[in-house]
Formats: structure tokens, C-alpha cells, sequence
């Protein structure tokens, strides 16, 4: 499908392909669309909620990661409610978990941490979950912390389409959802990991990381995995 | 027998019919969930080997429900020639009654028959059964089916789900064969479109443009997948359908596998409905024996068949992309659409889904055409829907009504009102993602559109009742509990926005929650709604979204003065009893303390939360007995009559000057503030009595010369006698209670001189202003308003009563009168437009009154009154009224017919409602609202005039003693919390220590009651009637107590 189409965003006509995304759309014209769970090169699951969008014509929102564009579609990427969505989304999931910024590897590089920053999330207006939960060292070169997991799946979805090795799955539902690794096997233990270390790169939060780094200490390369699909998609 | 061709076809259907309407007496024993739950498979074996035993000629057989699930076992019974009777409530000790009366063709006992039935629209074919039973009434005459219009449920009860022959003889399969001969798919898409068929399982989408989708997307490999993960709690129509008429299912899914070019249908049921899954494989292996599924069905040249899966039990699996993740095997999750089913479904290829009560639909509108089928529901929406009844009505079952039905028909009509005379509060529709439906809007009608502007769904079909014992707050967490727990946890605002709303409504539930809390969870409500990915997350707010808006006061409450009127959240209610009393008395504590022969602790307990308890313990409505637990076993607790005697043995005897220097005992130090009291009825005794415990100084202003207002002036001697009432009063006194007769408020002493003199004023003026009703008449001589009536006979003034009165009204003042009038020697019949039931007098009054031999007449509307040329009353005439539509209250309302009535009288008391005389405070500061009340705020009773207080009638228009003293301790409370700046009325009660232990197993024991004196004697003088209870009877009474004020029991 390389049939081009018009669309407008924030009322600027871009010329875009059907059947690409409103998102994929946006960044490549440099336009800001928040999201968490969407990446590059991987497929779009619409989990996270943070590139709602509004849609001229249509009442409801829409998840800006996984709807087509079509000729003369137009976007708002911002109003006062998207932008209230989005930092509930966002406090909500500072509260699900443990997320203490202050002892991560991953703060000042984290998607969570500058998200929230950016919308003005100073405080969550709802009360912390605190759950207990566990860290995952037996691997001998990453970690897995559950603490700071929040559920995008991007490592499920690097290992199963980049990788090929499907370690990563989420196992429960609703707010007893877990990332689980094999049949919930310890990381270490999972005969099907290649220890590529990509779910770790593809990991938006501190929740997976590379041993032996302090606080602050942790940067992924992110571009890898992009590069990686369009290789393959190349082949 | 494979069926090929159109010889073999007619030969099943006759062979079908033989079955149908034998030569021999056939019984049907309804045999669903509903029927077997309620023991219907011990009747059918006791059918069958009495059957057995006596070699009858009687055909037996199994079918599903008829849909009249409150009255299962249903049975019918066929005597050919004579119509289909249906039974219900059918035991295995019928039995034999019942196969004796084939014989002798005696009827069955009348309490187990229903209805009948002489023919049947099956409208793919009909059947007569046969006339007779002239007594029996037909099936559609009885409430419960009345309006009924059953195309989906056509053969539902009436067919053996498990005998294809059956089906095939009403004319199922022919609308197939049908389709198969024309040869013309795209017609039949044009007729399902033209029906405007729409999705039955909730969303409504047009039945007839997704299957134009999926037909025109590329081939060959493409399935049609039947929704029956029916999940909702309070919802089991498709289960129902499954179970009674698998078939019709089957040829509607082969229809339009034929149409849409797809070879392969999956019907996704759940694992919990066992009988529903044997039956529909039972079914689908008959029709692939029969020809209707396989390879070339009905010899035509089509191949399509049918498989099984069933549903692990998980909610979200109802979504249509979860379902088919979960029938790939992977984890039941949603993904986004697009691409949708139709695009790429199961396995990626082209899917059409349609829910079950959809596909059984299709038949008749093929064999009847779409004409037929938009004559039935609303302009948008077509034909019919089944809901499932349930919850806090009279009739439970499965309803089949046309699509834009009122709700009021489906819950007054069809489901005969509240249980036990419980007022409706609200309807939940479309399960736990549809939203509360408060009583004031059952006109809506009930059609996709109407409901979602309500802030509700269709849903599948689930109608959950309400009534004033359900906590709208309570009710919307549950929902909210229930899609929490079947969050499939992919989307964030349904993972953790559902997780922290439950969190925040919990909060309410305890009464821990703030103002700020319901902002908060309405925000959060709206962006679940707005942003989640699937119909679960976006729906699922609903529940709380919609009591947010017709139940706001509800949440308000439950954080603001912590209070749950319908006591269900257990936080905010001592028992039930202490929850529904408007005083809030502690009743468990004064019933366990007489137990224990503590007569005079038992009475500090009772005078101190209620200040007026002989004269309560006589006139009050007692709430707490319809909220009794106890009722649960035999009757409620008589807590009313043993805190009569309570207040009785004291204040009646030598006890009572001690007493009343142990009341003082419990006085709060002295303080300097002064308040004034308007009004020394039981409103404002009750406030004056509580701020004087306190320590405040009170002055009560009253402009009769008496304290006790209606108490005194309105409720007659043999109810309540005055010297009970006067030693109240000398008890308020003694505190200290300063009392200023003659003088009424604008004349006597003026607000402001009130405002300058003291640190508050409490307005508490009754309603003494008659109601009047405008009727040509009036005028006449002989004609009283019921309250200057009452006055003059309590003050022995000569009142000038005939020999023939007629009473007008149904409230408590008419009955009082209408008594009156009695011991005054008249003849009384009292005229009232509605029913008894809904009379607002306490129904033992009523009674009271015809036995004393008051008249009654119910239904007639007075229309006017008649005068002699002396202008003075010679009768009143009336019309009779029959019961028409429901109103808003829930009772029918009245409407005029031809017939009128007359009554020769010489007297008619008016006694229509009682109404406030605002006249005093024009020009004062105080907010009147139209009806007259003073306006006031609802927690505070902080009128618009800085620390004047209002309370009692002039708030409330005419209500009750308690409803009014629960009131004046409310305005106390806050009038003390405001000057002293802290909450101080929990400290007037002392420690009181009793045993804290529930009775052991509780057997059954009656109620204690106390006698009468005899009607013949009471109408001889104003001698209180009631005796009240013996002690002996007042303890034994409170051995009946399940002392529901005990949380947790260690055994």
C-alpha cells in the first residue's frame, strides 16, 4: 500500500502513506505524541493510553499507535482533557508500583520519569499501592525489577518478534498482572533466553537493566531494536 | 434419517408433530437451570415411574423454561382436544393428582395451575392445542406475560429441546431450506438489513451490514462465531435459549454461513453452563444426521458445520477480540480495532460474530420478512428483546418485550412492583458495565439509544431491581469490584484506574471518603470511560458514573453525616433497626439491658436517646420493624411496645422522681449560651430537651397553652393518653427548660427580638395550616378540615359532628378522625382514590378503624359535595377511579371513570394533608422554598439566615412524631457543635456494661403484641386502646432480639 493521503495535524497538512499510523505519522514529522508502550520496529498493542488523540469527526478518542490514517483525517494531539488523561495516566502508574526515583539506575534516563516531568505531575492525588514485589537477579548480566515494571511490554514484544525467543509473557490479570519469564521459571533459569540483553535496551523504566550500574547510571540504546526490524524486514 | 429432499423433509415434520400433538396426554416438565435448581428432575421422575408403574398411555418429556422462573417447577399438561395447561410450583407429591386427573379429566389442584394455552404462534409454524378451561386464564391474561412478545423465546418451554423432530415440526429448518432453494444471498442480507436487525449481545451494530462485510471479504476460509460467554452477573437469557431451543441457534448460524460464503461456525460457550453445552452438541450431532450441518445440507449443495468451544469462565472473553484470542489459545486479551474481525479474525481470517439471543432472530425474519419483524419495537429498533428480571421484584424470569418498552411496564406490570411492598429505588441495566436507573425515569423506554443517553447500556439483557434496602454507593462498588477482579490488565486506565476507584469507594462505603473523593473518582471515572482500550474498561465506570448523577445525595450522605439509609454499609450503622429510626436509638442496648431486668438502666438508655419514649412507644411508625432481621426467621422484633413499657414502669410509678435525678446526673456543666426554641411540639421538645442536657440555656416559645404541639392538639386520647404526654414534658422541665406560653412568633415576639436576645434560634412550627381541597361544596356548613376537628375534641370544645360523616384522605389524620368521629357517635366511612396498600396510615390504625366500624371506600375521588336548601350537607359524591399508569412514586395512579357514587352524610372531615403557614417569616432572612418549607441545608439545618436554625414539618412538609424528633436531635447536635465548637452528644451516654453474646440458634417464637380493649367498648369512650405489652411478655419479647449490633462472633 503506498497510496498517498493528506492528513492534518494540529492543523498542519502533512502528506502521509495509508495505512500507516497517526503516530508514525507524527514523529516522522517531528510532531509530539506522548507514548510509553509504543516503539519503533515493534508491533503496536495501544496499552499504555498515552497517545490518545482527538479525531475530527469521530466522538470518542482514539489510541494514536494504532489507528490508520486515512485521506483528509485530522488530529489534535493536545486539549485540556488530553492533557488531564494523561497525567492520571501517568500518576496511576506511579502508584501501582514502587517507583522511588531517587535509589533507580535508570533516573534521569527513564520514559516514566520525563514523562511525568513534562506533564507536571509534582504529586499523585491517589493513594500509593505499595505492593510487595520481587527482584529478579538470577541472571548473571541483567536484572529484573518488578518494582518498576509497568506492564508496556515492549520486552515481551522485542524477545518474541526481534529476538524470536518469546522468553517474556504477561501471566494474571488486572492488577495482579506479572511479567513472567518462560512458565515463570527465574530469568536465569529460562532455556529459551539467548542473553541478547534487547528486552533490557527496549525497557522504558528501570525495571530491567544491566548489572553493575549505580543510580543514574543506567542508558539504553534504543535504536538497536529499530534497526534490528528494519534488517530483517530487509531480508 | 438424512433429510435430501422435500419428501423426507415432510416426513420428519409429520412424524415431529406426532410427537407434538399426540393421541395421548403429553407432559412437559420444564427442565432449564431455573427448573432443575428448583427440583424439577425429582418431578420428572416421579412422572415417569408413576407413569411407569400405572402402564399410562401418557407421553413424557423433557423441555426448557417457559420463562416464568419465580414459579418453577412450570409443568404442562395436554389432554388432546383441550388447551395447554401450564402448572407451576410443581412438587413430586402433585404428581399423583395430576396423572389421576388425566383419567378423569378433573383438573390439577388450583394452586399449582398457572395459565393455559389453546394455541401457539411459533411463527415459523402454529399450533392449536384446543379450547377449554374457561376458568383458567390464558397465558398472556396473567401479569407476568401480559404484553409478552415471544419471537425469540418462540418455542422456549413448549418444544423437547433434545428431539430435532420437534423443532422441525413447528416449522423450524424450513427458512433454511428456504434460503437453499432461492438460491439468492444477497437477498437475504437485504432482508436482515431491512429488518433492522441489530446486535442483541449489546452494542447494537446492524446485524445485517456485518454480514455484508464478512460476505464480501475474500474467501475461502472465513467463520462465523456465535458470542454465548454470556458472563454478566444477574443475566442468563442466553443460557435460557441454549437450553430450551438449541436448534433455532443452529439454523440461524446456517443461514448465514450460507449467505456469507463461510463453511465454519464456532459457538463459544461457557464452561458453567453444562445443561446448555450437552444440549447444543446434542443438537448439533442430530442436525448432522438430520442433514442440516455437514457436507450438501438438505441435499442443496452446501457444506457448513458447527463445533463447540467452551470459555474458561473469564468476563473479558465476551469481547469480541479477547474471544477470539482465546479461541486461538492465546490469553483471553483484547487487542485495538482496526483491523476488525471482519477484516482479520480468528486465525486472521474474515470473522463475523453475533451474539446468541441475534442469530435466533434470523429464522422468522426470513420466513416472515422483514416486514413483519420492524412492526414489532421502536423505530430504530426492531423486534424484541429478552432481559432477565431479577433482583428486588415481585416476578422474577425471563421477559420478552418489544424494544422501546417503558421500564415502568417491565417492572410494576411484569414484575408486580417491589417484594414485600418495598418502594423501587432504581433499575441496573446492561449488567456490571450498564449504569442505575433512578424510579423517577422508568418512563424511558428501554431501546440502545434512549439508554446510553442515560448513561446506561442495553447490554445483554440483565435488569437488576432495587429497592430502598440497596445502597446505591454499595452497588456501584460492587460493579466496580467485579470488573476490577476481570480487568484482563492490559490497558492502564482499566488496570490500575479500576484498581484505585474501587479504593476511593471503598472510602465511601466506610464513611472515611471527603468532598474531594467524589471529584476525584468522577474524574477518574471519565478517563477510564474515555481512554480505556476494549467495551470492558469503557463501560465499566458506568455504575458509578450514573449514581454519581441520580444518587449524588447517597455519596453526600455516607461522608457527611455517615450515613447509609438503606444500612447496608455496615460501618456506618450500628444494626438495622438503630439505622432506620430516625431518633437512632440505640435498640439492641435498651431491649439487652431490660433482658437483664436492669429496668432503670434499660430506661437511661431508651430517655436518653429519645425524649419523648411512652408517647413514640404508642403513635411512632416503628421503621425498625420492617428492617428487623428477625422478620427473616417469623416477625420482626416488637421494639416499639417494649420501650413503651419501659418508659411506662418508670415514668407512671414512684420510680420516676429518682429517675429523673439520674437523668440530671448526666447533664453537661453549664454553659453560657441561650437558645430559643420556636414550637413545643415533639420537634421542638426534642431539641430543647438535648440542648438543656448540655448545658445550654432554653427558652421554648409556643402559642398554645400547652406544650406537645400535634402530639396534644392532633392525636386523639385513646391513642395517646395526655398524662403520659405530661409527664414527658415535666421531665424536660426539671432540666431546666423554660417554657413561654400564648406567645407565637411575628406577634407575640419577633425574629429579631429572638436574634438579639439569643446565641441561636430553632424554628420548629408544625404544619397547622389544613390542606384544602377545592371542590364545589365546601362552602357548605358541615364541612371541617380534620385538624381544627381533632383540636376541638382533645380540648372538649362542642364539635359539632352529625350522624353520618364522610372522611376524605387516607393519612393518619383521617383515620384519627374517622375514630374520633366513632366515639362521637356518628357512622364514618372514610373515601379514598387509591388502594388500601397505598395508604400513607399505619396499617394497624386502618384496621383499628374498621374494626370499630369505620367504613372504608377505596378507589372514588370525591367530585362534590351536596348541600339541602339550608346550605348544609346532604351528601357527597364521588368518582370511582380504576388504576392506571405508574407514577413516580411507584403506585398507579387514579383515573376518573363514569361511575359516580353518593353517600348520604351530614358531615365531611377533609383530611388531605396538612401544609406550613410561611406567613411569619416574610421580611425575615428566611428562604422559602414553593411548597412553603423553609429551606435549609441538609446536614446542618442551618437555615439562610445566620444561626437560625429550622427543623420538624416547616422543613419537611406533614410528616411523623419521630420523623420530627429525629430532626429537633439532629438541630441540637449541630446547634451545640456550632457554639461549642466540638461534637458533644456521644458523651451524654453513660457506659453502660451488658452482655455482648448472640443468641444461640434462634427458634421460632411470635411476636409478643399487646392486647386490645374490644371494639365494641372502644367506641364508648376516648380509653386508650392499646395495653400495652406485660413485662413478662415485654421480656420474653426481647429474647427475640439477634442482637445485630454484634460484629464478630467467636464460636
Amino acid at each position: 500500500m503506498t497510496e498517498k493521503v493528506k492528513v492534518r495535524i494540529d492543523g498542519e497538512v502533512i502528506a502521509a502513506t495509508a495505512g500507516q499510523t497517526i503516530l508514525e505519522v507524527a514523529r516522522a514529522n517531528d510532531k509530539y505524541i506522548p507514548a510509553l508502550c509504543y516503539m519503533e520496529g515493534l508491533s503496536a498493542v495501544g496499552a499504555c493510553r498515552l497517545c490518545m488523540v482527538e479525531v475530527a469527526g469521530v466522538a470518542r478518542l482514539l489510541p494514536a499507535c494504532t489507528t490508520p490514517v486515512q485521506e483528509g483525517l485530522s488530529v489534535n494531539t493536545t486539549s485540556p482533557q488530553l492533557h488531564s488523561y494523561r497525567k492520571i495516566a501517568l500518576e496511576l502508574l506511579l502508584v501501582e508500583r514502587n517507583h522511588t526515583c531517587a535509589v533507580c539506575v535508570s533516573s534521569g534516563h527513564c520514559e516514566l520519569q520525563s514523562l511525568a516531568q513534562e506533564h507536571g505531575v509534582t504529586h499523585v492525588r491517589y493513594p500509593y499501592n505499595y505492593p510487595k514485589l520481587g527482584v529478579d537477579t538470577t541472571h548473571p548480566r541483567y536484572v529484573l525489577d518488578h518494582n518498576r515494571c509497568i506492564l508496556c511490554s515492549r520486552c515481551v514484544r522485542t524477545c518474541a518478534e526481534i529476538e524470536g525467543a518469546h522468553v517474556w509473557d504477561v501471566a494474571g490479570r488486572g492488577i495482579q498482572s506479572r511479567l513472567v519469564s518462560e512458565l515463570q521459571r527465574p530469568w536465569g533459569e529460562a532455556t529459551s533466553c539467548t542473553s541478547c540483553g534487547k528486552c533490557v535496551q527496549a525497557c522504558p523504566t528501570g525495571a530491567m537493566a544491566e548489572k553493575g550500574w549505580g543510580v543514574e547510571e543506567m542508558t539504553k540504546r534504543r535504536t538497536v531494536v529499530s534497526r534490528l526490524s528494519s534488517m530483517r524486514e530487509g531480508m | 434419517m438424512m433429510i435430501q429432499d422435500f419428501a423426507a423433509f415432510s416426513a420428519v415434520r409429520e412424524a415431529g408433530l406426532a410427537k407434538l400433538l399426540p393421541s395421548k396426554p403429553r407432559i412437559a416438565v420444564g427442565m432449564g437451570t431455573c427448573g432443575s435448581g428448583n427440583g424439577a428432575e425429582a418431578v420428572y421422575h416421579a412422572f415417569a415411574s408413576e407413569i411407569d408403574a400405572r402402564g399410562l398411555a401418557v407421553q413424557l418429556v423433557p423441555v426448557g423454561c417457559f420463562g416464568f422462573c419465580a414459579e418453577e417447577p412450570l409443568v404442562s399438561v395436554w389432554v388432546p382436544g383441550r388447551p395447554l395447561l401450564m402448572l407451576h410450583r410443581v412438587q413430586p407429591n402433585h404428581v399423583d393428582e395430576i396423572l389421576n386427573g388425566l383419567g378423569n379429566g378433573r383438573m390439577p389442584p388450583a394452586e399449582i395451575v398457572l395459565c393455559k394455552i389453546e394455541e401457539w404462534d411459533h411463527l415459523t409454524g402454529h399450533v392449536k392445542y384446543g379450547l377449554g378451561y374457561p376458568d383458567v386464564p390464558s397465558w398472556n391474561e396473567i401479569p407476568f406475560f401480559n404484553g409478552q412478545v415471544k419471537i425469540v423465546l418462540r418455542n422456549c418451554g413448549l418444544i423437547n429441546p433434545d428431539d430435532i423432530e420437534e423443532y422441525i415440526a413447528i416449522g423450524g429448518y424450513q427458512a433454511l431450506y428456504k434460503v437453499l432453494i432461492d438460491q439468492n444471498p444477497a437477498a437475504v442480507i437485504e432482508q436482515i438489513k431491512a429488518a433492522k436487525l441489530r446486535g442483541r449481545g449489546g452494542a447494537g451494530f446492524m446485524t445485517g451490514t456485518k454480514w455484508e462485510f464478512l460476505a464480501k471479504a475474500p474467501g475461502p476460509e472465513k467463520y462465523l462465531i456465535c458470542n454465548a460467554d454470556e458472563g454478566d452477573p444477574g443475566a442468563y437469557m442466553n443460557r435460557n435459549e441454549i437450553e430450551g431451543d438449541p436448534h433455532a441457534l443452529i439454523e440461524g448460524m446456517a443461514i448465514a454461513g450460507y449467505v456469507t460464503g463461510t463453511a465454519r461456525g464456532i459457538i463459544y460457550v461457557r464452561a458453567e453452563y453444562p445443561l446448555a453445552v450437552m444440549r447444543i452438541e446434542r443438537a448439533i450431532e442430530q442436525a448432522r444426521a438430520y442433514g442440516m450441518l455437514g457436507e450438501n445440507v438438505l441435499g442443496r449443495g452446501f457444506s457448513f458445520d458447527l463445533e463447540t468451544v467452551e470459555g474458561a469462565g473469564a468476563f473479558v472473553c465476551g469481547e469480541e477480540t479477547a474471544l477470539i484470542a482465546s479461541l486461538e489459545g492465546q490469553a483471553g486479551r483484547p487487542r485495538t480495532r482496526p483491523p476488525f474481525p471482519a477484516q482479520k479474525g480468528l486465525y486472521g481470517k474474515p470473522t463475523n460474530i453475533n451474539n446468541v439471543e441475534t442469530w435466533y432472530n434470523v429464522a422468522p425474519i426470513v420466513s416472515k420478512g422483514p416486514a413483519w419483524f420492524t412492526e414489532t419495537g421502536s423505530a430504530k429498533s426492531a423486534g424484541t428483546k429478552v432481559f432477565s428480571l431479577v433482583g428486588k421484584v415481585h416476578s422474577t424470569g425471563l421477559v420478552e418485550m418489544p424494544l422501546g418498552t417503558p421500564l415502568a411496564k417491565f417492572i410494576y406490570d411484569i414484575g408486580e412492583g417491589g417484594t414485600n411492598g418495598r418502594d423501587i429505588k432504581a433499575v441496573q441495566t446492561g449488567g456490571p458495565s450498564g449504569g442505575c436507573i433512578p424510579a423517577d425515569m422508568f418512563d424511558t423506554p428501554v431501546d440502545y439509544e434512549t439508554l446510553a443517553q442515560l448513561g446506561s447500556i442495553m447490554g445483554s439483557g440483565g435488569m437488576v431491581v432495587m429497592d430502598e434496602d440497596n445502597c446505591m454507593v454499595d452497588v456501584a462498588r460492587y460493579f466496580i469490584e467485579f470488573t476490577h477482579s476481570e480487568s484482563c490488565g492490559k490497558c492502564v486506565p482499566c488496570r490500575v484506574g479500576l484498581d484505585k476507584a474501587l479504593k476511593i469507594l471503598n472510602g465511601f462505603t466506610t464513611g472515611t471518603a471527603t468532598r474531594e473523593d467524589i471529584d476525584a473518582v468522577d474524574e477518574l471515572s471519565r478517563m477510564i470511560r474515555d481512554t480505556s482500550l476494549c467495551q470492558l474498561g469503557m463501560s465499566a465506570p458506568n455504575p458509578v458514573l450514573t449514581s454519581l448523577r441520580h444518587f449524588r445525595h447517597e455519596f453526600e450522605d455516607h461522608i457527611l453525616a455517615k450515613r447509609c439509609r438503606a444500612g447496608v454499609c455496615e460501618d456506618l450503622a450500628l444494626s438495622p433497626c438503630e439505622n432506620s429510626c430516625p431518633l437512632h436509638m440505640n435498640i439492641p442496648r435498651f431491649l439487652q439491658l431490660y433482658k437483664e431486668q436492669r429496668v432503670e438502666d434499660a430506661f437511661l438508655s431508651v430517655i436518653l436517646d429519645n425524649p419523648l419514649p411512652a408517647s413514640t412507644g404508642r403513635v411512632c411508625q416503628h421503621p425498625c420493624d420492617d428492617r428487623c432481621r428477625r422478620a427473616g426467621i417469623d416477625a420482626p422484633v416488637n421494639a416499639r411496645d417494649v420501650h413503651r413499657l419501659i418508659a411506662d414502669e418508670i415514668l407512671l410509678t414512684e420510680k420516676f422522681e429518682p429517675m429523673i435525678q439520674k437523668v440530671i446526673e448526666r447533664q453537661q456543666p453549664t454553659t453560657d449560651h441561650q437558645v430559643a426554641v420556636v414550637g413545643a411540639g415533639p420537634t421542638g421538645l426534642a431539641c430543647a430537651y438535648y440542648l438543656a442536657l448540655l448545658g445550654h440555656s432554653v427558652t421554648v416559645f409556643e402559642s398554645r397553652p400547652q406544650a406537645g404541639g400535634m402530639l396534644r392538639y392532633a392525636l386523639p386520647e385513646y391513642r395517646l393518653p395526655k398524662k403520659v404526654l405530661d409527664k414527658e414534658i415535666e421531665l424536660i422541665e426539671r432540666l431546666g427548660v423554660k417554657f413561654q406560653f400564648n406567645v407565637s412568633v411575628g406577634d407575640g415576639v419577633s425574629l429579631n427580638d429572638l436574634a438579639n436576645q439569643f446565641d441561636s434560634v430553632f424554628l420548629a412550627i408544625g404544619t397547622w395550616k389544613e390542606g384544602w381541597v377545592y371542590l364545589p361544596g365546601t362552602e357548605l356548613t358541615g364541612v371541617m378540615p380534620a385538624l381544627p376537628f381533632l383540636e376541638g375534641v382533645a380540648r372538649n370544645d362542642k364539635v359539632p359532628v352529625g350522624k353520618n360523616v364522610v372522611v376524605i384522605g387516607g393519612g393518619n389524620a383521617a383515620i384519627d378522625s374517622a375514630r374520633t368521629a366513632r366515639r362521637l357517635g356518628a357512622d364514618v366511612t372514610i373515601v379514598y382514590r387509591r388502594e388500601r396498600k397505598d395508604m400513607p396510615a399505619i396499617p394497624e390504625e386502618i384496621e383499628a378503624a374498621e374494626h370499630e366500624g369505620a367504613k372504608v371506600v377505596y378507589l372514588a375521588a370525591p367530585h362534590r359535595i351536596v348541600g339541602d336548601k339550608n346550605g348544609k350537607v346532604r351528601a357527597l359524591e364521588a368518582v370511582r377511579t380504576k388504576l392506571g399508569e405508574f407514577d413516580s412514586s411507584g403506585r398507579r395512579r387514579p383515573v376518573p371513570t363514569d361511575e359516580v357514587i353518593r353517600i348520604d352524610c351530614d358531615t365531611v372531615i377533609l383530611a388531605v394533608g396538612e401544609k406550613v403557614d410561611p406567613d411569619f417569616c416574610k421580611a425575615s432572612g428566611l428562604k422559602v422554598k414553593e411548597d412553603g418549607t423553609i429551606e435549609v441545608d441538609r446536614y446542618s439545618l442551618e437555615t439562610s439566615r445566620d444561626r437560625f436554625y429550622a427543623g420538624g414539618d416547616l422543613i419537611t412538609g406533614a410528616s411523623n412524631v419521630s420523623n420530627a424528633m429525629g430532626i429537633g436531635k439532629k438541630a441540637a447536635r449541630n446547634i451545640d457543635k456550632r457554639l461549642m465548637g466540638l461534637e458533644r452528644v456521644a458523651n451524654l451516654i453513660p457506659d453502660f456494661e451488658y452482655e455482648m453474646e448472640t443468641p444461640e440458634e434462634p427458634g421460632e417464637s411470635p411476636r409478643h403484641v399487646p392486647g386490645e380493649m374490644p371494639a365494641s367498648q372502644r367506641v364508648l369512650s376516648y380509653a386508650e386502646v392499646s395495653l400495652g405489652l406485660t413485662a413478662v411478655a415485654a421480656r420474653e419479647e426481647t429474647f427475640r432480639c439477634l442482637r445485630c449490633d454484634i460484629r464478630s462472633v467467636e464460636r
